[in-house]
Parts: C-alpha cells; sequence; structure tokens
C-alpha cells in the first residue's frame, strides 16, 4: 500500500482515441514525443501545447487521472528547471547574486525544456491510458514483427512486458507487506554505516525473491492451463485493424510535425 | 455406465528427494460428477488435480482423459496431452496468479485466443460467463482493484469460457473470505446443474457436502471413497488423519455420545428434522430455562473487569491517500475506540475491506493514525521516536507470515528479530530455542525454512516473531490456507501463548474462532459495528446486523435458533459445539421415553 505506483493503467471510456488501433496509435505517440525536441520558440510551445491539451480533451478521459498518472514527472521536471534557470548563462543578466546569475537564456531554457517534456510525457500517458494490455501487446507484437522474422522472439517480448504491467501491483503489494513483517521484527533500513544498510535490506530481497519466485511458478501453471502456447496459434478477440480513422490520425500527426517544424523556422 | 471421462489406473508419481506424491491411486470420473477431492496438507492433492487436468505426468500407471490414453507404460503421448488440455480446465489457489492481463473481460478472453477461437465467437463466451459469475459490472475493471472473491470468479470466468468438459478446481477458496467462498460455491451448483464434470479440492469440509462422492487422500493414496454421507461416517479415521468432519456429523456424533437418541447423519435437514421429534417425544412442558451463558463461552472471566488496558483506542482514524484507482469511499478507519485488557485474548471480524488490516497496521505502529490516539501498551503509536521500542513489545504476524522467511536455516530466521533488538547471544540462543519448541520445530533448526512443508513454514514464521518475546502477538487471518489440522494445531499454540500471559489480538474469518475469545471487535466499511463479550457480540438479536454486514453467527448458535424455530426452545445462545451439545442434552434428559428409544433405535 505504502508503495502503491499509479503507472499509467488502462482506463476505460467512449472515445476515438480509445478506438484507434493502437499500432498507429503508439507511431503517431512516438512522432509527437520525438518532435517536441524541435521546439525551441514560444509559438511552437504553444503550439505544442495545444496540440497536447487538444488530445486531453479529445481522450474523454477524467482530467484528475491524467494529473496523477503525470504527476510524478512533473517533479522531476521542475527539479530540471531549477538546474537550467541557474546553470545556463546565455541571454541577458536579469538578476546576480553571488556566483549565481539568472539570465534570460537561463529562465527560457527552464521553461522551454521542462514544458516541451510535459507534452512528450502527455502522450505517452494518453497512449497508456486509452490501450488495453492485451491491445499494447498486440501492437508490440506487429511492430515488433521484422525481429521474429530474422528469428527474435518477437511476441514473447511483448507478452513478457504485458505481464509485466500485470504483475507490477502485485509485486509491489507484496513488498510492502514483507517490509511491515520485517520492519514490526526490529529490521530497519535507512540506518547505520553503508554495510549496515546493504545487510538490513537483504531480509526483504531474499524473502521478496521467494515471494516472486511463487508467483512466477502459480502464473507458469495458469499459462499451461490456459494452453498458451506462443503468438503462432493464436485468435485475436479484438483483431487489429486500420480503419479510415487511422490514416486520418497519421496524416493529422504528419501535419502537426511540419507545422511545428515550420513554425520554428518563422 | 458410459466411459469414465478421466481415468486413473494404478498411477504413481515421486518428486525429486523421493517423495511420493501419489502412491498406487485409481480412480474414475464419469461425466457430470461432482466429485470432492479432501486430505490434508502434503497428501498429494493438488498433484492428483494437476494430473487430472493433464498437466503433469505420473511415473507409473495408465491415464486416460477424455477417452484418450494419453500415458501408460509406453510413456508420455505428448500429441494426446496436448489434444485433451484444450478441453480441461484448472482453477487453483490464487487469484492473483491466474489472472494475466489487466482488464476482466482481457483476461477471460485469453484462454479462447489461445484456442484460436474466432474472435466474433470470443465475444459471445466472454458475455456469458461474466454474467454466470455475476461480474456483468466488471467487465472493464482492473483485477488488481477486485476483493479477493471476485478475482477468483474472473478466474473461474476464464476456464470456462475455453468450453471445458471438465473444471478442476484446487482449494479455489483457501485464500477467501466467507462471503468469497459462498460465491465460488454457487458458481460451483449452477455447473453442476448445467452438468459439467467438476473436480473440487478443499479443506472445508462443508463443501465437500455438495458433492456426489467424495475422494480421502492420505500420503498419497486414496483412504477413503464414497458418498459424503458414507466418508463422514468414518470419524475416527477421519480425525486420524488430521482431518475433521462437517459441523452437522459433528454434532449428531457428540449427541449419540451423550446418549441422545438420534441417527447419526451429515444431512442438515435430517438432523433437524430427527432433533425436532425428539424435541417432540421428550418435555410436553417446555418452559424456556435460561441456560448460564457465562459457563459456556470458552473464556469465562469479563475482560472488562481486568485491570489495565494493553491497548487503548481513541477516536482512531485513518485514511489512505489518493491512492490510484482503489476508490475508497470512506476513510479506511473512522472514529474507532476500543479498550483491549491486557493478557486477554481478542479476536476483530470484518469482512474484506472493513477495515481490519488497516487497524492490524496501525496497532502494529506501521502507521501513524490521522486522528485520534492509539497507545499500546503505554506508548504512543505516534511517536516515532519510541517506534523502536514498541516494535520490540507487539509481535506481528502478517497473513500468510511464512513470506517474511528468508534465511539460509531456521534457527537464522528466528534469530532476526531477537539479533535486531542487540540482545546479547546468549539470550537469543536461549530465546530461540524456546520459540521453537513453543511450536514445535525443535530439531529442525539446521533445516532451510524453504524446504519447510507449507504448515511448517507458518510456524517457523511465528517463531520468528514469538523469540522476541512480545507482550502483544497481533495476527493477521493466522489460519488462512492450512488444513484442518493445522488449524488445530496452531489454534493450540496462540491459546497457550495466551494463557502465559501474553496479549492476543487476531484477525480472524472464523466466527466459530471469534466466539472462544474474549472479547470481539466487529469493525464494518471502517466504523466500530460492535464490541464485547462473545455472548454479547452473537446473539439472535445481532444476527442481521452481522448478516448485512457479510458475517454470520457461530455454527453452534445458528444450530440453535434453527432448532428454536422449529419449536426446539430453551437452548439459551450456545457459541461452540460442546455447549450447543449440554444444551441439547439438558433439554432432551428430563422425560427420556424408553419405548420410544427403542423403537427408533437404528
Amino acid at each position: 500500500m505504502a508503495f502503491r505506483i499509479s503507472l499509467g493503467s488502462y482506463v476505460p471510456a467512449d472515445s476515438v482515441l480509445h478506438r484507434l488501433d493502437p499500432r498507429s496509435k503508439i507511431v503517431c505517440g512516438l512522432a509527437i514525443m520525438v518532435s517536441v525536441f524541435f521546439i525551441r520558440t514560444p509559438l511552437q510551445l504553444a503550439f505544442g501545447w495545444l496540440v497536447a491539451l487538444g488530445l486531453v480533451l479529445m481522450s474523454h478521459l477524467p482530467t484528475g487521472k491524467v494529473l496523477s498518472s503525470i504527476k510524478p514527472v512533473i517533479m522531476v521536471l521542475l527539479v530540471l528547471s531549477v538546474f537550467n534557470l541557474l546553470l545556463v548563462n546565455t541571454g541577458t543578466t536579469l538578476v546576480a547574486a553571488g556566483p549565481l546569475r539568472i539570465t534570460t537564456g537561463g529562465l527560457w531554457a527552464a521553461v522551454n525544456y521542462s514544458l516541451r517534456l510535459v507534452v512528450a510525457v502527455i502522450a505517452a500517458t494518453l497512449i497508456l491510458l486509452t490501450t488495453t494490455p492485451t491491445q499494447l501487446t498486440d501492437a508490440f507484437d506487429a511492430l515488433m514483427s521484422p525481429l521474429t522474422r530474422i528469428g527474435l522472439p518477437g511476441h514473447e517480448i511483448a507478452m513478457v512486458f504485458s505481464l509485466m504491467l500485470r504483475f507490477i501491483p502485485t509485486i509491489a503489494d507484496e513488498a510492502s507487506a514483507i517490509l511491515d513483517a520485517q520492519t514490526a521484527r526490529g529490521g530497519a533500513l535507512a540506518e547505520g554505516s553503508l554495510v549496515d544498510r546493504v545487510r538490513s535490506v537483504i531480509p526483504i530481497v531474499i524473502a521478496l525473491l521467494a515471494s516472486s519466485l511463487r508467483h512466477a511458478n502459480g502464473l507458469s501453471r495458469a499459462l499451461d492451463a490456459r494452453c498458451y502456447e506462443g503468438g503462432a496459434t493464436r485468435s485475436h478477440w479484438h483483431p487489429l485493424e486500420l480503419h479510415a480513422r487511422d490514416g486520418v490520425a497519421v496524416a493529422f500527426t504528419c501535419v502537426y510535425v511540419v507545422a511545428l517544424l515550420a513554425l520554428g523556422g518563422l | 455406465m458410459d466411459q469414465p471421462l478421466l481415468s486413473l489406473d494404478h498411477v504413481t508419481l515421486r518428486y525429486e528427494h523421493g517423495i511420493q506424491a501419489l502412491d498406487d491411486v485409481s480412480l474414475n470420473i464419469a461425466a457430470g460428477e461432482r466429485i470432492c477431492v479432501l486430505g490434508p496438507n502434503g497428501s498429494g492433492k493438488s498433484t492428483l488435480a494437476s494430473i487430472l487436468c493433464g498437466l503433469l505426468a505420473p511415473d507409473e500407471g495408465t491415464v486416460e482423459l477424455l477417452g484418450e490414453r494419453v500415458f501408460d507404460e509406453q510413456g508420455i503421448d505428448f500429441e494426446a496431452y496436448r489434444r485433451v488440455r484444450r478441453s480441461l480446465g484448472l482453477v487453483f489457489q490464487n487469484p492473483d496468479d491466474q489472472i494475466v492481463t489487466s482488464v476482466v473481460e482481457e483476461d477471460i478472453a485469453f484462454g479462447p485466443e489461445n484456442l484460436g477461437v474466432p474472435s466474433d465467437e470470443i465475444g459471445v463466451r466472454v458475455a456469458r460467463e461474466l454474467h454466470r459469475v455475476a461480474l456483468d459490472r466488471y467487465a472493464k475493471a482492473d483485477p488488481n482493484n477486485l476483493s479477493g472473491g471476485q478475482k477468483q470468479r474472473v478466474a473461474i470466468a476464464g476456464a470456462l469460457a475455453m468450453e471445458p468438459q471438465v473444471l478442476v478446481l484446487d482449494e479455489p477458496g483457501a485464500l477467501l473470505d466467507v462471503r468469497g467462498r459462498r460465491g465460488i460455491m454457487r458458481v460451483m451448483d449452477q455447473l453442476h446443474e448445467a452438468g459439467t464434470t467438476i473436480v473440487h479440492v478443499t479443506h472445508f469440509m462443508e463443501e465437500a457436502l455438495a458433492a456426489d462422492r467424495v475422494v480421502v487422500l492420505a500420503k498419497g493414496r486414496l483412504v477413503l471413497e464414497g458418498k459424503p454421507a458414507e466418508v463422514f461416517s468414518h470419524g475416527n479415521k477421519l480425525t486420524e488423519l488430521g482431518l475433521e468432519e462437517p459441523f452437522c456429523a459433528r454434532l449428531a456424533e457428540a449427541l449419540r455420545a451423550k446418549g441422545v437418541n438420534i441417527p447419526w447423519t451429515c444431512d442438515e435437514g435430517e438432523l433437524l428434522a430427527s432433533l425436532s421429534r425428539t424435541a417432540a417425544a421428550g418435555t410436553p412442558s417446555k418452559d424456556p430455562r435460561e441456560v448460564d451463558c457465562s459457563t459456556m463461552s470458552g473464556g469465562s472471566d469479563n475482560p472488562s473487569e481486568r485491570s489495565e488496558s494493553a491497548i487503548r483506542s481513541t477516536g482512531l482514524t485513518y485514511s489512505y491517500g489518493d491512492t490510484d484507482a482503489r476508490e475508497a469511499r470512506h476513510p479506511a478507519l473512522d472514529d474507532v475506540s476500543f479498550a483491549i485488557p491486557r493478557g486477554s485474548f481478542t479476536t476483530i471480524v470484518g469482512q474484506t475491506g472493513s477495515g481490519k488490516s488497516t487497524l492490524v497496521r496501525l496497532l502494529c505502529a506501521l502507521e501513524t493514525p490521522d486522528a485520534g490516539r492509539l497507545v499500546v501498551e503505554g506508548i504512543d503509536t505516534s511517536d516515532r521516536r519510541r517506534r523502536r521500542q514498541l516494535h520490540g513489545r507487539i509481535g506481528y504476524v502478517m497473513q500468510h507470515p511464512e513470506r517474511q522467511l528468508f534465511a539460509e536455516t531456521v534457527l537464522e530466521d528466528v534469530a532476526y528479530g531477537p539479533t535486531n533488538l542487540r540482545l546479547p547471544p546468549a539470550e537469543i540462543e536461549r530465546r530461540c530455542a524456546n520459540a521453537l519448541a513453543q511450536v514445535g520445530l525443535t530439531g529442525r533448526e539446521q533445516a532451510s525454512p524453504f524446504h519447510l512443508s507449507g504448515g511448517q513454514q507458518r510456524l517457523c514464521a511465528l517463531a520468528g516473531i514469538l523469540a522476541m518475546e512480545p507482550d502483544v502477538l497481533v495476527l493477521d487471518e493466522p489460519m488462512a490456507g492450512l488444513d484442518p489440522h493445522g488449524r488445530t494445531q496452531l489454534r493450540d499454540i496462540i491459546a497457550r501463548i495466551n494463557a502465559q500471559g501474553t496479549t492476543v489480538v487476531q484477525v480472524t474469518h472464523s466466527m466459530n474462532d471469534a466466539a472462544t475469545s474474549q472479547q470481539v471487535i466487529v469493525l464494518n466499511e471502517g466504523k466500530l459495528l460492535m464490541q464485547g463479550a462473545p455472548e454479547e457480540v452473537f446473539t439472535a438479536d445481532t444476527r442481521d446486523a452481522l448478516h448485512t454486514s457479510g458475517l454470520g453467527l457461530p455454527d453452534a448458535l445458528t444450530w440453535a435458533l434453527r432448532l428454536e424455530a422449529n419449536g426446539l426452545a430453551g437452548l439459551g445462545s450456545p457459541l461452540t459445539l460442546g455447549a450447543l451439545v449440554d444444551a441439547l442434552v439438558a433439554e432432551a434428559s428430563p422425560a427420556p421415553e424408553p419405548e420410544e428409544v427403542s423403537a427408533r433405535g437404528l
């Protein structure tokens, strides 16, 4: 419970983003994420944000849900901003106090680097929140099919990824229960020398490892019982199918990227 | 009779280290049959379940599943196994391990997808099975947010969506509360009616009564087989095996031993009828005599009269922060006040989500209350500086405490707590020896905790806490997943520790266990519903309140009330089997009619 992480797990809703084919969703999302690194001017930033917010609205997700999913990343970005503010010294000086100098360049870097990354984070979060793990697996499976063709386990990698998403909360609960139990037995984490600290982690890590193995054992029995035999013979409840809307989505993404780059040249 | 659907002939299976998991077992199961497999822990039940659903091949013997010979002296026919496995479903203990995706309906579709079922057909099956297990509303939910019972129903739906000819359930209710188990039994009844062949492995004897046939395993051998009534009539043999008969059968037996003339039965209706008949034949005027409650319950003296409290809680309130999707509409604990006398035995009851586990975490100073005060052994749990000291005085036995085992030897693991208390080596040694003796693991000091049996692992974990010599011992559902023998053993150990002066606080799903404690705390939706001696908490008047909170009455009282409804008044409120028997004997004895008795002898 202490460890409960909100890892952008699927939130059902009825929206275009939910209905989009996961493959086109991932490709478009990646394009948007890469494009933010070309944002240099305030106009570009405003455009990027406009599109990101538009996408949030289109997703029909509760805003709180999106916010709570990106909150942890925002914290990191804030720290990053402070560094940018203090370390980038281009442009005219605004404030100077001893060795510290805040310049216009620093201010812009602090604002731009963080805000443009938020756009990327929003894009990534929307993919996770609007796509079921099964769809994600299928999409990865499809996108990795070139790997399968050259003999790499594309489908299996996708399946492992999906199981990982599924088991993170379970293992996190387990970890917190074991941590409780060992704390109650007087085992204190963060105390004493480095050696002491490493030693104090052992009772938790070993117990958690044993627990995970127990889960792995159970899971393998379940996969056998449900006749999972890898990708070849499987059918799909919702087979991936490209619709007109996927074409539209890809087209819009292209237009967005081109427009963004063009705005940079103005 | 038709050819059996599943057939084992002289099947033997050995695990590494020469452990004989199954020893010359022969079993035929016909289509549509509902079989219940009973047996103590380590008797080979799970192995049998795995063989029956085609996941495991034996070393010797012949196995025929769904008319295909999958294993004989020529060895394993892998192709045949692959074919039959498609029509054999399995559901086992831990629902967490059986759910592979994070959306309920996608998980149910997983099996059919593996079978290559066309997508339209999958949609039909998913909707049908969701409805069958009464989870229609949760189609899009994340299984992580469901209760254990609901998750297990998802697992069952996932197996059923593959349209198996046989469904094997390996202790599906072992980790669930009463309500969860009832839900699973309901689904099984339905399936049985619809003609599905069911193999049900369980530790709960009551559940076996619904089966067509019961099979009892011990040390890998099939020792008893027959209709439930036949099997449960071998009371002594079952007790020897560490199993116990259903409550109803035990009641009939105890009454017969006291000379009440009724035929032995394990059918509730039958026993009820014959007891009502005895009553009608017995005392004509039924003046309801007050039965003295205090002589009945195990704990006799009133705890509130004892001097000090070990734990005092006033206005305790706690809520989890906005932890993602688990929507808590109410605080986990809301204004809970109670006192637990030093040296007493207190039980906490409440259904899943009532705040029991939160209360336990607060008691053990693993969390501090949002509001209110919680004082344990004179130390306020919000006092962070004295927390270490507090941890030395409260022993916390978590759910499935075997998960805390980590060391290479039993002794090392047990010594972990005392070592953290920085005690001198001689003292640590004494405490470890003492704790291991208390749980009966003396002599296993050098064994690896991971090589112990399930029941022994739990005892080892308990020893690790006892070695800290706590003043207060807090146990969170210590009996979960144990067989009847393990439950009895653990119950005795806890009672002994309590008798030595340790205050015991135990969270339990079993109203029968709660009935034998001195004080019961009932939680519902984070609020204190009731507290008091078991005689005060479990009465005819509180039945409805308990029922709406997903709880019930102890078996003995349920029976007494049912008998009363059948005209057998004056039984009082017995909370244990012994008390109920005494009350019934007292009621039946005043007017024995010899003629009647001989006429109705067996």
